[in-house]
């Protein structure tokens, strides 16, 4: 008898892994492939959307169609049946085991010594301390790798306060290349407080989380995710100033990080050259030449001395890292410094000197060419400097930047222009839509917060238009900004104008919720960052205002003229001036 | 297909906003009647009437079969109605083992409605624990059930081996706390390796690990009431001082021996008077240095969880969310992952999202510490109990050990049951 | 100075464990009560239910269920269809006949039919036996139409676990955990 139950027992375990194999190719094979989401289904249809009366085609579908249904539904009985199966044959299995070892007992092997059970408990005791240490090492460890890296940076740099907030944001550092490591612990900082030096050892220093790709931030949306800027600073005493550089050529653009680099380019009659900082120790680590280009002008254009041949902002997407100049020389250097290519898109037509700044989104760098003749929207690849599309418009002239705006939860290219705030698909430059709301010289920016888009003009009004569909929400006119652009969150807009009034419209109703006259001209834009709006008059002068709010929250002065707008990354600022390139850092 | 996804979400919900229908009610001429149709959910009063009812009676048969008749047959029929009616039928859900997370959020959120049977389904194993032990995983819980019908040889680990891995449940036990405190996830639900065959259908990764426990249980007794399950932690302190304590026979035991080896969860303990290959004074001196290690450690445990708090915190959805966009935001050419271009598809709010992650975050802060102190304290009194001495004068059960499985009654001479010898 | 019997260890231990047991049910008797008062004569909530109002059709509710066929089905608010012959959630975009061809169907298993009613209407009807729950159907009549087709737990073939794995996944947190009489919410508007 019990022989008979060992038989079926064996055959049944062997059916039954035979089955379970069978079953689980089979509900493998079903995830993979779906016969109900087959991509040949789906383009097919589509061709036949596009080809109209085929035939064949259709047919072809039809038949394809019955053929993945039926199979569905198969695989599915099957499956369930398979199941069913193999729980019946489980049954068998337990019945005739516990049928097998009935009324069977094992016998004590040895006779018992009590010493035995001590010594269990002994060995007890040590497996359990053992395996609770390793555990804990090992958390330990994981905490410690982590500490690791940000220690080091803080026992040259950290002084009260910035370690915690930047601990924060050193949380998403990447460790085995998981962007989402766990966070760090910020117990560990209180310990590195005070201490300064002045050589860093900068291979040490971690990889910034926080760009800023273009002008105004990254997609130009005049904020940045930046926590623990320094409220105050002071450039002749050197009070919270990491490092302050000099620059070899003058320009009026504004600087671009990006990993550990700043760029800006500079330029004059001699040449037109693109700079490369360290972000931590503000040395400049190599320039290249906007020279040897076939189509460069050999003279240069006549350009107005608050424009200058350098007031375009570079773009970057973190592999290259894209230059134009007013001579409409375009250049592209990876970020070791090497020129990867360069053109010429044609001298621009511009009576101030060109003035858009790039942008950049993936592999393709926009360039919003709108001068006086030959006005267009040019899409490179960043690659090799091929045109990927490009949009002619009989736009008038404009010296206002693109901006990539979030529209219908979908990134889009917005550009302000003379006579209109238009959006475009990135990918192919079609137009989405396009409201007519400009007029004459147009040298603001756009901005976008919420998925509506915001656009004003000294000589036109500022206009509020909803990004899904391009319907004006509201217009306003009583303070518009010339050349400083607009920063916008969902419940204010921010504008600094050329007269010295700086406003903060209701970002729903365009009512001025909040005005101050400043008297002194702003050419730099306002950017919102950790609460706050950081905004610098022509002079140099700093305002901070309350991002909510819009109340003045401090000002001072820093002593050199700036012009161009700054750029934030974890616990730094970046400011460029007429004179110098300098860091903030608390 | 991403794409068009996007812009149909816009779409849509650009004229949701408008909440007007696109195209007009209907003008029916010929008399059509809108079809009436209704959907009720199916009210499952009765059937959680009756689990109760069938708790409280399997248990109750369990405990007149240990302690009265000292039959392993009805306690092996218990299991088979179990994994029939509780695991099959029921679908194994809601389960006790699963209960403690429903218990945890309602004490912690008082807007979580805890339904009463869900309660009982908790409260009762661990009153007859009190009363007579772990009767609940003799043949009443389903998972313990399966793992029981299958259960045929016994191969005994070394009391070292599975005195460590005991603290497993006590580890999971604490997790489940962290993780329904916080109303994060039901890690419970999330692993339990024994659901997916009841409920036919499952996450292929558990389920994989659940038969290759119910291979394990062929040769090892209840790899998951002894290694795993975080209800049996709890039941087993409550066991540990239950009121009637089980004996092989009620004649008396002789000390024959012959039981020593019949426990699949080794729970039986023989008589020993205590010996020792050490001095008294160094088994003192331990006894007293695991004591005062006992604070330090739930201490120090406490620290070194609480400190990961913030990585812990990534399990709840919102958190990692906002990671997400987070990271999003930082690298803005990386592709959008669905949750990201949803949140901004349905105009999600940063500011409140980053509300609620801080509150999650100090929630978090709060429990993990709590739970490290639970781990580490439980494992330094694990420590000062294996350092204490042990009299006794005849074989015993460890009631925080025995499930009531029955089989050393067939094993104990003094039963006159008929045995045949393993050849 | 009385006469101090000397415990021996075990009676010693018998102490301790009577006094823990006595401590451990009253623990477990006072849980008890607090949470009976917290566990409130309200109805416990343990339908899980879709809120067709945030629900995006991203497609999850077709594969991330434990059963092998979703209980999520798509379901039809008829008094807020529109009854169209050109219907979004039947036929797919870009079609060029109206007719039942398998190339112009919107539904991958076939579960939706429809049948003429009057001119220039007709009325849909979802076979709930074919249904997957994939929501393509859903996204069309809400993109295109008036938006009553709707995906929603069929709560005959719900297992009301105890954590809903659909739930865990979606990305607008559209599953909640309600009670018996909020268990179908269903579509009343556009």
């Amino acid at each position: 008898m019990r022989k008979l139950y060992r038989n079926i027992a064996i055959v049944t375990t062997v059916f039954m892994l035979a089955l379970a194999v069978m079953l689980g190719v089979s509900y493998y094979q079903m995830q993979q492939v779906s016969p109900l989401e087959t991509g040949v289904m789906e383009t097919l249809k589509e061709l036949n959307e596009t080809n109209g009366d085929n035939e064949s085609l259709q047919q072809q579908i039809r038949e394809l169609d019955l053929l993945s249904r039926k199979a569905y539904f198969v695989k599915e009985g099957q499956l369930k049946m398979g199941i069913y199966l193999l729980l019946g044959m489980a049954l068998v299995l337990v019945v005739c085991l516990n049928l097998y070892y009935k009324e069977t007992k094992n016998l004590p092997e040895k006779e018992f010594d009590p010493i035995d059970e001590w010594m269990a408990k002994s060995r007890a005791r040590k497996y359990l301390g053992w395996a609770a240490a390793v555990i804990a090492l090992i958390i330990v460890g994981v905490v410690g790798i982590q500490h690791m890296d940000l220690k080091g940076m803080f026992a040259k740099f950290s002084e009260e306060g910035a370690s915690a907030e930047v601990q924060e944001e050193g949380e998403n550092v990447e460790v085995n290349g998981e962007l989402l490591a766990e966070k760090v612990d910020t117990l560990g900082t209180d310990s590195v407080k005070g201490e300064k030096t002045d050589s860093a050892e900068v291979d040490d220093m971690p990889e910034l989380k926080i760009a800023s790709r273009a002008f105004r931030g990254n997609n130009a949306s005049a904020t940045s995710a930046a926590r623990g800027i320094a409220t105050s600073w002071n450039l002749s005493g050197k009070k919270n100033i990491l490092w302050q550089s000099s620059i070899p050529k003058h320009g009026y653009n504004s600087p671009v990080i990006t990993g550990r680099n700043v760029f800006i380019t500079g330029a004059d009659a001699k040449a037109r050259e693109l700079y490369c900082y360290d972000v931590w120790t503000g040395e400049l680590k190599w320039t290249v030449k906007a020279d040897g280009i076939a189509g460069s002008p050999s003279s240069m254009p006549k350009v107005n001395a608050d424009t200058g041949l350098a007031a375009s902002t570079v773009a970057t997407n973190g592999e290259e890292v894209c230059a134009i100049f007013a001579t409409g020389d375009v250049i592209c250097a990876d970020m070791e410094g090497k020129r990867l290519w360069a053109k010429n898109i044609g001298l621009p037509d511009n009576h101030y000197g060109y003035a858009s700044s790039l942008l950049m989104y993936g592999n393709t760098l926009i360039i919003q060419y709108q001068n006086n003749s030959n006005a267009q929207i040019l899409a490179l690849n960043s690659k090799n400097g091929n045109t990927v599309w490009s949009k002619k418009a009989n736009d008038k002239i404009a010296w206002s930047s693109p901006i990539i705006a979030t529209l219908g939860g979908k990134s889009a290219l917005v550009v302000m222009g003379n006579p209109a705030i238009a959006a475009y698909n990135l990918g192919n430059g079609s137009e989405l839509w396009r409201v007519e709301c400009m007029s004459g010289e147009v040298g603001s920016s756009p901005a976008c917060a919420g998925g509506v888009v915001f656009g004003a003009s000294e000589y036109a009004k500022c206009v509020a238009i909803d990004g899904a569909t391009g319907e004006t929400l509201w217009e306003a006119s009583d303070y518009l900004p010339e050349c400083s652009s607009l920063a916008a969150t969902k419940d204010l807009v921010f504008c600094a104008t050329s007269y010295g009034m700086v406003c903060a419209y209701d970002a729903k109703t365009g009512e001025v919720k909040k005005e101050h006259d400043l008297t002194t001209p702003f050419y730099s834009s306002p950017v919102v960052v950790d609460g706050k709006v950081y905004l610098f008059s022509n002079s140099g002068k700093v305002y901070i205002f309350s991002a909510s709010t819009f109340d003045l929250i401090t000002s001072f002065e820093t002593g050199e003229k700036t012009f161009a707008t700054p750029a934030f990354t974890d616990g730094m600022m970046i400011v460029r001036t007429d004179k110098s390139l300098y860091c903030v850092k608390k | 297909m991403r794409k068009t996804l996007t812009i149909l979400i816009g779409i849509s919900y650009s004229f949701h906003a408008f909440a007007v229908a696109r195209f007009p009610k209907p003008d029916f001429t010929s008399g059509y009647q809108y079809p009436d149709i209704f959907h009720g959910a199916p009210n499952e009063l009765f059937w959680n009437i009756l689990d109760v009812v069938l708790l409280i009676g399997m248990m109750g048969l369990v405990v007149w079969a240990a302690y009265k008749k000292r039959s392993r047959t009805i306690i092996l029929s218990m299991s088979l109605v179990s994994v029939l009616y509780f695991g099959f039928f029921r679908s194994g859900c809601v389960c006790s083992v699963g209960s403690i997370q429903n218990v945890v959020t309602a004490v912690v959120d008082s807007n979580y409605h805890l339904p009463w049977y869900v309660l009982l389904v908790f409260l009762l194993p661990i009153v007859f624990a009190l009363l007579f032990g772990r009767v609940f995983c003799s043949g009443v819980c389903p998972l313990g059930a399966l793992q029981e019908l299958i259960n045929v040889r016994n191969f005994r680990l070394s009391r070292a081996v599975s005195a460590t891995l005991t603290m497993i449940p006590w580890i999971y036990l604490a997790f489940t706390i962290l993780y329904s405190a916080t109303r994060s996830q039901f890690l419970i639900c999330r692993l339990d390796p024994f659901v997916g065959i009841f409920r036919l259908g499952g996450d292929l990764g558990v389920m994989s690990f659940g038969i290759v426990l119910l291979i394990m249980s062929i040769f090892i007794g209840r790899p998951f009431c002894q290694f795993l399950c975080p209800y049996g932690a709890l039941l087993s302190v409550f066991s540990a001082l239950s009121w009637k304590k089980l004996e092989m026979t009620d004649k008396g035991c002789i000390n024959c021996a012959l039981c020593s080896v019949s426990c699949p969860v080794d729970a039986i303990r023989a008589p020993q008077n205590s010996k020792t290959k050490e001095e008294r004074r160094k088994g003192v001196n331990r006894i007293i240095l695991f004591a005062i290690l006992l604070p330090v450690l739930t201490f120090a445990g406490s620290i070194l969880i609480g400190s990961q708090s913030d990585a812990l915190s990534l399990a709840h959805k919102d958190v990692y969310l906002y990671e997400l966009l987070q990271r999003q935001e930082a690298q803005p050419e990386l592709e959008e992952p669905l949750e990201v271009e949803t949140f901004h598809a349905l105009g999600g709010d940063m500011e409140e999202l980053k509300a609620k992650v801080d509150d999650i975050r100090s929630d978090y802060q709060f429990y993990a510490y709590l739970i490290g102190a639970l781990i580490s304290f439980v494992i330094g009194f694990k420590l000062l109990k294996l350092s204490l001495k042990r009299g006794r004068k005849t074989y015993e059960i460890d009631m925080a050990r025995c499930t009531l499985c029955g089989k050393c009654f067939n094993y104990c001479p003094q039963n006159g049951r008929k045995l045949k010898v393993e050849n | 100075m009385k006469d101090k019997k000397l415990k021996s260890p075990m009676d010693r231990r018998d102490f301790l464990r009577t006094c823990s047991s006595v401590v451990a049910g009253g623990v477990a008797l006072a849980s008890g009560g607090l949470l009976a008062a917290k566990a409130s004569a309200k109805e416990g909530d343990v339908f899980w239910q879709i809120d067709p109002y945030k629900c995006t059709q991203c497609g999850r509710c077709e594969t991330d269920c434990v059963l092998t066929v979703s209980a999520v089905k798509c379901f039809h608010a008829n008094k807020v269809c529109g009854y169209c012959d050109l219907c979004g959630g039947y036929y797919r975009p870009n079609v060029k006949e109206l007719n039942t061809a398998a190339e112009n169907m919107m539904c991958p298993t076939g579960a939706i039919t429809r049948e003429f009613v009057e001119e220039p209407y007709f009325e849909y009807t979802i076979d709930e036996e074919l249904c997957t729950g994939c929501g393509k159907c859903v996204k069309g009549c809400t993109s295109f139409g008036n938006g009553s087709l709707f995906l929603q737990i069929d709560q005959e073939k719900c297992q009301q676990c105890n954590e809903c794995a659909i739930a865990k996944v979606c990305p607008s947190d559209a599953i909640q955990r309600v009670s018996n009489d909020n268990a179908y919410k269903l579509k009343d508007h556009a």
